[in-house]
């Protein structure tokens, strides 16, 4: 009767962060090596697992994410194996050996709690009032997974002056050291009366890459549904 | 749309489909004769090493089943059911073979091909028939084979041995052979295949017997006794022997042979080199990644204490000496050995080998260079380069996920929008005019998307299903109307000429040929080519009580037309 699904049995573990199919996040948890996680993005567990929704180191560091009203983020802490997931998204899983890396904060599911990391506010886009582009920045040794709504894309940037532009909404993950700013692409006449086309868009500069994805879906589903 | 190939074509299997699920069909007959049709699953030394991967008529699929045989159906002689994805790593080329079962020889054979099906769509075919061959009694009618990517080889060689002699040369055993035999040394990388040898090598060999049941494993297989020694020979010289006299140089190797997609970049040295990928280490053994909770030496593997990193260490981190792994102690109650724990390495790492820091972990997504104007990414990401061509591409507004160079985007006229604008349904088709140099990424909300490429012909897609499209392209709007349909009518795109239209759907869809009883829901229909003719029809049977607020009322369109039309139709209805 299992035939079936005995192939979607968990692989052995060989690292602390592993893909499971394409949208499933696999954690090795160990005790003193906490996992900040997006709250809600637990799907299973096995092991001894506990959960701290909106901790006080969090929230210290994620203090004026959002409106205010707490980090979307919880920390876990045990033995065990931790499943987590972003209603369907493709799950991305960073070692980051030393470097850093700039997430949208819809697209962050889970990271080391022992990474260096801060909330930011991406300069000179304010896309909603009281909704701008926030971001969170995490580097160091340790490990990082994302999300993405559909297979994403690692460009470069090449280095030189030229820009690479792209939707905010479509956004994932970028290299910190690169140069960001926002841009308006579409001439003003045409904006009028029209529906938001490309609109604005975030111009990067620099030596890095950027990670986009397939989507311009930037809901983030684990607020909105809970 | 199936792309025809010829004798020594090759292609990525990305380019003709998306998908990694392929039916693979043969169809090969000849009057009087009788075929045996399989599969080898070669190594990267061109070997078959595992003879568990030799699907034929014995051993209809492979262990983990990427490989079945299929049997006869939907005009194929004999069909197989090819997972890419799901390949293990050690097979690095799938061989389709034919040969011939009883007596006979391949000239006989009428006109047949090997076929490629991807999502119920063909999307290659070789077509041979028995001209291209004299008296060979089998052939090697197209590979997949790894390098880099899965891509797929048009071979057609024929080959004088039958079946057993084929095997032989892909290194696989027959019972009853001398030690003494010759075997085909794995090339070295960098080789052409140095096998099969032309047409007409050598005089028909005497295997007269039906093979009866040839099989890889050195148990069971029955060889015919006349003479398979010189026909060995023929085509497999020991390493170091002079080679025989008789047979004629060896055949171009065909994966030299031009690529007919795109630019592969191929590496000098030719076919079988191993993919870049670092061969997994035996199961088992410590691999390069340090394993999870172990400690690991040089590089700072997880686990090991990083103090100065951790802003605020939480109490417990930063021991001085690492946190055993979870469960290295085996858990309470439970067999060790019998469970391997949680933390313990227990294998090597799946899938690419991941390397370490951002840019490692992202290497498998990569953008993908080629010098073609429109790429597809991936299947839900298509890249136009503007610089190619030089002409401008119409895109649905918000469609852009990212440009780089100087691109300029504008609001297309409403002399073309006013004529798309449904009134009646409110439901605009904005596009947008990207011009420029550079390239400019599309996609929309994870749909699937398809680049069509139209040499002249024409084909009718729906207004919402239109992602991008060339300038180009002459495109007009059709209206269906029909009682019932949503809104009055619906909108469709005709499109001719020359130039590439991209087609979004929900999910992977369907393809239909046109038949006289062709029907499809009008709002799940994407595409189809624009000879079909289409008639609205209501289904007469209604179920109006089905619950509160249906009608029950279901508008389908129906389709005629010549064969050789079809529809496009997504599993997603708007």
């Amino acid at each position: 009767m299992n035939q079936p699904l005995a192939g979607y049995a968990p692989a052995p573990v060989t690292a602390r962060m592993e893909n499971h199919g394409n949208h499933m996040l696999k954690v090795a948890m160990q005790t003193g090596n906490d996992l900040l996680a997006r709250v809600g993005s637990m799907v299973a567990y096995e092991g001894f697992v506990q959960y701290e929704p909106n901790p006080p180191a969090v929230r210290q560091i994620a203090k004026d994410w959002l409106t205010g009203e707490g980090a979307p983020l919880m920390k876990c802490s045990g033995d065990g194996l931790l499943y987590l997931a972003d209603y369907g998204a493709n799950v991305v899983v960073i070692n980051l050996g030393g470097e850093g890396i700039s997430v949208n904060a819809t697209n962050l599911l889970a990271f080391d709690a022992h990474l260096t990391w801060g909330v930011e506010r991406v300069k000179g886009l304010a896309k909603f009032a009281g909704q701008g582009l926030w971001n969170t920045r995490i580097s160091g040794q340790g490990w990082v997974a994302l999300t993405s709504r559909g297979k994403p894309i690692v460009v470069d940037c090449g280095g030189g002056d030229d820009e690479t532009y792209v939707d905010p909404d479509a956004l994932v993950a970028w290299s910190p050291n690169l140069k960001v700013k926002g841009k308006r692409s579409f001439r003003a006449q045409s904006l009028i009366g029209r529906g938001s086309g490309e609109a604005y868009q975030m111009a990067f500069s620099g030596q890095g890459i950027v990670v986009v994805q397939p989507s311009e879906d930037s809901t983030d589903r684990l607020r909105v549904r809970g | 749309m199936a792309r025809e190939f010829q004798r020594g074509h090759k292609a990525r299997i990305s380019d003709l489909t998306a998908g990694t699920d392929l039916y693979v069909g043969v169809q090969i007959s000849g009057p009087g004769l009788s075929f045996d049709i399989s599969c080898f699953g070669l190594d990267a030394g061109e070997r078959l090493s595992d003879d568990r991967y030799f699907i034929f008529y014995n051993q209809p699929k492979s262990p983990e089943e990427s490989i079945q045989l299929l049997g006869a159906q939907a005009g194929d002689t004999e069909s197989f059911r090819v997972t890419l994805d799901r390949i293990p790593q050690q097979i690095r080329k799938l061989s389709f073979t034919a040969t011939l079962d009883g007596a006979g020889q391949m000239s006989q054979v009428g006109p047949g091909y090997i076929r490629i099906v991807a999502g119920g769509e063909e999307v290659a075919r070789y077509p041979f028939s028995g001209s291209e061959f004299s008296t060979e009694r089998a052939v090697m009618l197209g590979d997949f084979y790894f390098k880099d990517v899965w891509r797929f080889a048009a071979v057609g060689q024929g080959f004088d041995g039958g079946l057993d002699a084929l095997l032989r040369n892909f290194g696989g055993e027959v019972a009853e052979e001398e030690p003494a035999a010759p075997q085909q040394q794995p090339q070295p990388g960098g080789a052409a295949p140095g096998f099969a040898p032309p047409a007409q090598a050598a005089a028909p060999p005497a295997f007269g017997t039906p093979a009866g049941g040839p099989a890889p494993a050195p148990a069971q297989a029955p060889v015919p006794a006349p003479a398979p020694q010189p026909a060995a020979q023929g085509f497999a010289p020991p390493p170091g022997a002079t080679p025989p006299p008789a047979p004629t140089p060896p055949a171009p190797p065909v994966h030299s042979a031009p690529t007919i997609v795109a630019p592969m970049n191929t590496p000098p040295g030719g076919f079988p080199v191993p993919p870049p990928a670092p061969a997994p280490a035996p199961y088992g053994q410590p691999v390069q990644q340090p394993p999870y909770g172990q400690p690991a030496p040089p590089p700072p593997g997880y686990g090991q204490p990083q103090a100065p990193q951790a802003p605020a260490p939480p109490p417990g981190y930063g021991q001085p000496t690492p946190p055993p792994g979870y469960g290295q102690q085996p858990p309470a109650g439970q067999v060790p050995h019998q469970q391997a724990p949680y933390g313990a390495p227990q294998g090597v790492p799946q899938g690419a080998p991941q390397g370490t820091g951002v840019l490692g972990a992202l290497q498998q997504f990569k953008e993908t260079p080629t010098g073609q104007r429109w790429t597809q990414q991936n299947k839900k990401l298509v890249r136009a380069d503007l610089g190619i061509g030089g002409q401008a591409v119409l895109a649905r507004q918000g469609s852009m996920v990212l440009y780089q160079g100087k691109v300029d985007f504008s609001y297309k006229g409403a002399g073309f929008s006013g004529r798309v604008v449904g009134n009646a349904t409110g439901q605009e088709m904005q596009l947008m005019r990207c011009t420029g140099q550079g390239q400019v990424f599309f996609a929309e909300n994870s749909t699937m998307l398809h680049p069509i490429e139209l040499q002249g012909d024409a084909v009718c897609v729906s207004a919402e299903n239109v992602l991008a499209f060339d300038e180009t392209l002459q495109h007009e709007v059709r209206r269906i109307e029909g009682h019932g349909i949503p809104g009055g009518a619906l909108f469709t795109m005709q499109f001719q000429g020359t130039g590439t239209i991209v087609v979004k759907t929900h999910g992977t869809p369907v393809v239909l040929p046109v038949t006289p009883t062709t029907f499809a829901d009008c709002n799940a229909v994407v595409a189809w080519s624009a000879a079909s003719q289409v008639v609205v029809s209501s289904q007469v049977r209604m179920r109006r009580n089905s619950y509160p607020g249906d009608t029950g009322e279901s508008v389908n369109l129906q389709f005629r037309g010549a064969p050789g039309n079809f529809i496009v139709v997504q599993p997603y209805e708007i």
